[in-house]
């Protein structure tokens, strides 16, 4: 089965250097896939990393859709779309 | 491994503050004029320098990353929320992404008001919302460890 729709996920930090890359343009279902089962997805993926690291990151980091942060209660409420821009935000060390 | 395309230089200027994410910072002479002027009787600086040491260990460098679009949105919301405590004030907030090396600046912050009082606690303010919220990242590197190991840190 082949996917019609893209998001492209962005990693940073630890998260970048656990899977070695910084982007990734990742088939979706057109309709149906939510925020909150991404990490799923993404473990899916990346199978042949480091799996406990990989999948502690993504459990400690919050999302962005479209550079806007989504709070953690509305991760089930948001529905994936094609051309979607989406961040694993870990947590920040600025300043 | 090549730092994220997202991790770039970027400036959002607002009325009275600039926002930005650069490689270099601006001298902070030129940044205290930047936020100079004759209505305001205070100037307070705040200047983040990488230290040498952390937990016993000896610091080479630091390295940042930024999502920088979503970095300056939060950054920018910042500088309104500031403005709910104090509406008079001027600000610049400057970060540094790539190799900071020890003793160099990460982040220059100057906010100039008509008072002390409110100059001390916006830079303050700024400062710490940046390192609460601000979507930056800074991996610490130690002496005698392999880079490929050197963590990323976190504010929390």
């Amino acid at each position: 089965m082949s996917f019609p729709a893209h998001i492209t996920v962005l990693y940073f930090a630890a998260a970048s250097t656990t899977l070695g890359i910084t982007d990734e343009l990742v088939p979706i279902p057109e309709k149906g896939l939510y925020l909150s089962q991404l990490t799923e997805l993404l473990i899916e993926r990346h199978s042949q990393s480091s799996l406990n690291t990989l999948r502690k990151i993504l459990d400690s980091s919050q999302w962005s859709i479209d550079a806007e942060m989504v709070d953690d209660e509305d991760l089930t409420k948001v529905e994936l779309k094609d051309g979607m821009e989406v961040a694993v935000i870990c947590p920040v060390s600025g300043g | 491994m090549l730092p994220p395309g997202s991790s770039v230089e970027g400036v959002v200027e607002l009325s009275e503050a600039v926002c930005s994410i650069s490689y270099a910072l601006d001298t902070v002479e030129s940044t205290i004029k930047r936020v100079s002027d004759d209505r305001f009787g205070a100037i307070a600086t705040f200047i983040g320098t990488t230290r040498n040491s952390f937990q016993g260990k000896v610091v080479t460098k630091l390295e940042y990353q930024a999502y920088t679009k979503l970095a300056l949105k939060t950054m920018t919301q910042i500088i309104v929320d500031a403005r709910n405590h104090t509406p008079d004030f001027r600000a610049v907030v400057q970060h540094r992404i790539g190799v900071v090396g020890v003793g160099e600046p990460s982040i220059v912050i100057a906010v100039a008001s008509p008072h002390r009082n409110e100059a001390f606690r916006t830079c303050e303010f700024i400062l710490e919302e940046v390192k609460r919220k601000a979507q930056i990242w800074k991996r610490e590197y130690y002496e005698g460890e392999d880079e490929s190991e050197a963590e990323w840190k976190s504010n929390v």
